[in-house]
């Protein structure tokens, strides 16, 4: 499965990058890292990823915007919210906008793993 | 509306100490927590949110470069430049003040971080006469939360 990461932290994409190295994980190809939703939107035009995980809060295009953008383009997409937003709003928008999954941040290398093969599944 | 109370600012010590006990073994020590002065001291590196919605202001976390390596080390991440020591300052403010949003719901509308390099001589504070200070100590070093939030109507009363 190809995965694209999508996190305006330098940080947190290639934390997400390492964890999702891990053995259970190994179905996964990293395809694209993006800062924001214009770059994750111009990404999925060159590639389409089967997995992707979506911050909210990103500069140029926020995340519940980029998750109808990429429904649009491709209903059968998988993306996990990965966000510091831990409100029950945000979550039911982003489930509502297409998400299938939320995992709130800060979440350890287990929560990200068993929250990806869920998703994934 | 009336202001920030103890448990609204219980919600922000908790979601620092969430952040380091999720994150890393090492847990975090509340050394201090207070209403500054009007003017208040940062370390080498600041993160800044600013809020709006129901409240109005900022919140800030600001800790030296010592801790900030530190973190990284323990989240496995090979790379301290100084672009990362900013990135994880950033990520650290976006994570309290949205880890704030459990209690206080989508009325609390928070920003991109901002942030601030080297050490500013002070920063003042804006919403409110007197901010709210969390002195915090992780892994033998300290670092400051700062909440400068007011309600909305404060500003028009």
């Amino acid at each position: 499965m190809r995965i694209l990461i999508v996190d305006d932290s330098n940080i947190i994409r290639a934390r997400i990058a390492r964890i999702a190295l891990h053995p259970q994980l190994r179905k996964l190809n990293i395809v694209g890292l993006a800062r924001n939703g214009v770059e994750a939107i111009e990404i999925c035009r060159r590639i389409t990823p089967d997995l992707v995980t979506m911050d909210l809060t990103m500069p140029e295009m926020d995340g519940i915007s980029c998750i109808k953008k990429l429904i649009d383009h491709d209903s059968m997409i998988n993306i996990l919210v990965v966000s510091a937003l831990n409100d029950k709003t945000t979550a039911i928008h982003a489930l509502k906008a297409g998400a299938r999954g939320f995992l709130h941040k800060p979440f350890s290398d287990e929560q990200l793993v068993s929250a990806l093969i869920e998703v994934m599944n | 509306m009336t202001d920030l109370n103890e448990s609204e600012l219980k919600v922000f010590v908790d979601a620092v100490k969430n952040y380091f006990s999720h994150l890393t073994s090492d847990a975090v020590l509340i050394r201090a927590a207070y209403l500054s002065n009007t003017l208040i001291s940062h370390h080498d590196y600041t993160g800044l949110i600013t809020i709006s919605g129901r409240f109005r202001g900022c919140v800030y976390f600001s800790a030296p470069a010592r801790l900030l390596r530190a973190l990284l080390h323990a989240l496995r991440e090979p790379d301290t430049s100084e672009d990362n020591l900013l990135d994880a300052v950033g990520e650290i403010a976006n994570t309290i003040a949205g880890n704030a949003r459990k209690h206080f719901g989508t009325s609390l509308t928070i920003s991109i971080p901002v942030t601030i390099r080297g050490v500013p001589e002070q920063i003042k504070s804006a919403a409110r006469a007197r901010s709210f200070a969390i002195v915090l100590n992780w892994s033998g070093y300290d670092a400051t939360v700062i909440v400068d939030l007011a309600p909305v109507d404060s500003f028009t009363s």
